[in-house]
């Protein structure tokens, strides 16, 4: 197991190493020099600069630049972040795990919506609830995420008026967070980001819960679905053991390729709902020329990708054990 | 003993009905999908009245007055009675902005004045496919007295105006930039597909790459090659060119692994032992066999980029001013806070638009699915 996953990141480091090129080339060929927003800044005293410069090889040709890019990169080093004054890693990390947060909840709530609709469309195929739920989802998949938000915000803020209840939506956390316990924090977090998931979420519901009602039908009329009815197992086992887990196979070997996708998607659900994620502080670093921090925010969520590649694999030998490693 | 010659039975009557080809059989299949044909026609319904924006808009895209202030004016009801004289005739009040003399807050108040709503007058000049018109469908012919069908937005301009005129851009990129990409990606897919080896190679992992990094962030690095001050058509067409660059992946891909099965299909044999030239082959012989999956995909493909456009110039790195699409309209519900989107929820007008588009390209590229598809038939 071990070895197949060392394997599995072996074949990603291309990937990722073009990656970088990819990242780096634009960066270089935009209008301006990673240090052109430095000069501009009062706070970068001359020294700062200079040792900026060297650090990071200004003053040699692209490729060597790339290569010592690369070297510090790979030490951890990301930069200075011009707009912070500090470490790019310091700056972008919490930013990045706060994504992954939404991302985590984004995820749950996706399959815990999705799941049961399309086994149940399978199960109870063109029933009452089959077709409406089907209808609904199609509705929404025209949404784009950031009106969908829109139109959340304006239906939560006219609930709020009419029952003067705080539904928690707007930030990460609430006044008076950090008085709060471990589990109080954790609750309080997790509040402010079920809106913000859920709506993050339910866009693709409707593609998803298609594929896999198609899937569960095709299961459904298998020999061994028969053969299972006939030996006397419950119907509840029949569906869930039997057939679902045949026909989410093609659904976990995607989760993988599915994350950097869920990021991306997420990212205009956090500029409406102002979440602390990454997008609205990459929208800003572009504005001021962050160079440094756009490249490292281009660059930290791949490592989301080998992580997710990792996850998909492990589920994937859970869900099919007709898959070993080795 | 002879045997009885057996009567000879008469032809079948010939059947007038001619074999038809592929693409007949699928346009007679769309014809009957109800809901599919529906949404085709308003497809075309919305890109007339895209066309014919500054003829239907009461007022130019980027007029406001200076001397009269019309932030945010909330939407003039229509009225159609008098209910002073009884007479009957559309008209629309006058409001001007007055001060609240407990509040202290500026609120717009009718002043009384009505201003009669009177069709097919002349107002701002424009061009319409090249042919110069000043006539608008309705207006008051009062530059004090507009008529804010959906209210005005910050600056004080028609929100009406702007929707409408939003359409020719919102509209147009979206397509454009599906039928790039569906070229970038039959072009690599095929190169891929035919000399294997390297070539495949090399393409595959640059699909990789740019599906690795999220697209959202790539399509903001993307746009961050340029400066932010770029010539606002510029920055449409780069828009366009960021749109297709992102996403020809897939259909490469899928291209490229079809074609790997015709390749070895008898018909591609003899065209080259026939001695047909390697363009030839895979643009004459290979290529149109994967016509109906192109129309499907590209039909498909078509309101993800509208959604994606809307999503990055909502996020103001889509078009600029003076052009405007959806996207950029909404972007201005967010201007003075979020919170002050209930006092004037008409800026969410332009939103359902979006909707409504990617709903009917939705249905559209669902029908032509269906109707390719022999197994579905009717």
């Amino acid at each position: 197991m071990v070895t197949f996953l060392f394997r599995r990141l072996l074949n990603l480091l291309p990937t990722f190493l073009l990656a970088t090129v990819l990242v780096f080339s634009i960066i270089q060929l935009a209008p301006g020099d990673f240090l052109t927003p430095a000069k501009l800044n009062p706070g970068i005293s001359e020294q700062q600069l200079r040792n900026l410069a060297e650090q990071f090889g200004l003053n040699k040709p692209v490729w060597q630049q790339y290569f010592q890019w690369l070297w510090n990169l790979l030490h951890g080093n990301l930069g200075l972040s011009f707009s912070y004054t500090q470490p790019v890693l310091d700056v972008a990390w919490p930013r990045v795990v706060n994504s992954f947060k939404l991302v985590l909840v984004n995820l749950v709530l996706f399959y815990a919506i999705s799941i049961p609709l399309g086994v149940y469309g399978a199960v109870r195929q063109y029933s009452f609830g089959d077709r409406i739920s089907g209808v609904v989802f199609y509705f929404l998949l025209g949404f784009p995420s950031f009106f969908l938000a829109l139109l959340t915000i304006f239906g939560i803020l006219k609930f709020r008026q009419a029952t003067g209840l705080n539904v928690p939506m707007i930030g990460m956390t609430s006044d008076g967070y950090d008085s709060l316990g471990l589990l109080g924090k954790f609750w309080d977090t997790l509040k402010h980001l079920l809106i913000p998931g859920l709506v993050a979420a339910v866009g693709g519901v409707a593609g998803f819960t298609r594929v896999l009602r198609g899937q569960m039908l095709e299961h459904l009329r298998s020999d061994f679905v028969r053969t299972a009815r006939s030996k006397g197992v419950p119907e509840f086992w029949v569906i869930y053991r039997h057939t679902f887990r045949n026909a989410i196979i093609p659904f976990v070997a995607g989760i993988g390729g599915l994350l950097p996708g869920l990021i991306g998607g997420a990212g205009f659900v956090e500029v409406v709902f102002s979440y602390p994620g990454i997008t609205p502080m990459l929208l800003d670093a572009i504005g001021a020329q962050d160079f440094y921090l756009v490249a490292a925010f281009s660059i930290l969520p791949m490592v989301l990708l080998f992580l997710g590649n990792a996850i998909s694999d492990i589920l994937l030998a859970v869900a099919d054990p007709r898959i070993r490693f080795n | 003993m002879t045997a009885l010659p057996t009567p000879i039975q008469p032809a079948p009557p010939r059947t007038t009905a001619r074999a038809q080809s592929q693409l007949q059989v699928a346009w007679g299949q769309f014809c009957r999908n109800r809901l599919a044909s529906t949404g085709g026609v308003f497809i075309i319904l919305l890109y007339v009245l895209a066309i014919f924006a500054p003829f239907v808009a009461p007022d130019g895209l980027s007029n406001y007055s200076t001397t009269s202030i019309t932030r945010y004016h909330a939407p003039t009801p229509l009225h159609f009675r008098d209910p002073k004289t009884g007479a009957w005739g559309l008209y629309v009040e006058k409001f001007a902005q007055t001060m609240n003399p407990t509040t202290f807050l500026q609120e717009f108040r009718p002043t009384g004045e009505k201003c009669p709503v009177r069709w097919f007058l002349p107002g701002d000049t424009y061009r319409i496919l090249g042919i110069a018109g000043n006539l608008h469908l309705f207006g008051t012919g009062n530059p004090n007295c507009k008529i804010f069908l959906w209210g005005a937005e910050g600056l004080g301009r028609d929100l009406f105006t702007r929707t409408i005129y939003a359409s020719q851009i919102s509209l147009t990129i979206g397509v454009l930039s599906v039928l790039i990409s569906t070229l970038i990606g039959m072009v690599m897919g095929s190169l891929a597909a035919y000399f294997r080896g390297w070539v495949d190679n090399v393409i595959n992992r640059f699909i990789e790459v740019i599906s690795a990094i999220p697209y959202l962030f790539l399509l903001i690095l993307l746009r961050s090659l340029f400066p932010q001050g770029a010539n606002p058509i510029l920055v449409l067409f780069l828009l366009l060119c960021i749109l297709a660059f992102i996403s020809w992946g897939d259909l490469a891909r899928t291209i490229r692994s079809q074609l790997l099965s015709v390749r070895e299909q008898d018909y591609v044999t003899a065209a080259n032992a026939l001695g047909s030239s390697q363009g030839r082959i895979m643009f004459r012989h290979m290529l149109p066999s994967m016509t109906s999956y192109l129309i499907v995909t590209l039909s498909l493909a078509i309101p993800g980029t509208i959604l994606l456009e809307s999503g990055l110039s909502f996020l103001g790195i889509g078009a600029v001013e003076p052009y405007v699409s959806w996207g950029t309209l909404l972007n201005q519900t967010q201007d003075g806070g979020i919170a002050s989107i209930t006092d004037r929820p008409w800026m969410l007008i332009p939103g359902f638009f979006i909707v409504f588009t990617v709903m009917c390209y939705q249905l559209l590229g669902d029908g032509l699915r269906d109707a390719f598809d022999p197994r579905k038939r009717q």
